[in-house]
């Protein structure tokens, strides 16, 4: 496996318990108190610190395991890598727009974030699963 | 992103006609990843023409005889 679908698989193993330990501080709060007491920006803002620093460890511990192919890149990498982040900026865009539109409704400050949060995940996640599944299946350019 | 490719190769037959080449010594004198040069052989990813061209050339072939192109479908 080439470091560069090794780093795909890190933002799995990494984002995905990241985004369950915040939806399981946060959702029963939700489900059991009136919003104003909902205690969701430090929950959040540790999810996404978290996700960046295991991120980069992960990364780190991905290229320790094969220092001779960490920095090796070619045509196919750079075509997968553009392939995944085109998909995965549909949810980022989704994201995007609710939480527009939770702004032009003048919804609370929690949905407009976590909509922008959740987009902004989902996207990555969507993005290095295409990846992976490109670097397993047929991928054709042209 | 699924469409199989009606490129075919003969890298493995020409690999193991050069002395045994791995696919790790190809990737190196082409200039791609070891990955890359599998998923090629494996008809799972076509190469631009200028990497097929270089494949092409470490074998000291012409490209027909190291791609072919199949029109069953086309």
């Amino acid at each position: 496996m080439g470091f560069l679908e090794k780093s795909n698989w890190v933002v799995l193993v990494v984002g995905v318990p990241t985004l369950l330990v915040y939806v399981a501080l946060v959702v029963p709060q939700v489900l059991g108190k009136p919003m104003a007491e909902v205690s969701w920006v430090q929950p959040m803002i540790f999810a996404i610190a978290g996700f960046i620093v295991a991120n980069v460890l992960g990364n780190v511990v991905a290229a320790a395991s094969n220092p001779a192919e960490a920095d090796k890149e070619d045509q196919r990498d750079r075509e997968i890598d553009h392939f995944g982040e085109r998909v995965g900026n549909w949810l980022i865009i989704a994201g995007s727009c609710a939480a527009l539109v939770l702004a032009m409704t003048r919804a609370d400050h929690f949905w407009i974030a976590n909509a922008i949060y959740f987009g902004g995940l989902a996207g990555a996640l969507l993005s290095s699963v295409t990846k992976i599944a490109a670097y397993h299946g047929p991928f054709q350019k042209w | 992103m699924v469409k199989p490719t009606l490129v075919t190769n003969s890298i493995r037959s020409l690999r193991f006609a050069t002395g045994e080449m791995t696919q790790a010594d190809l990737a190196d004198r082409v200039g791609v990843t070891r990955q890359t040069i599998i998923a090629i052989e494996q008809g799972r990813y076509s190469p631009t023409l200028e990497m097929a061209f270089r494949i092409a050339r470490v074998f000291r072939v012409p490209l027909e005889k190291a791609f072919q192109y199949s029109d069953e479908h086309g």
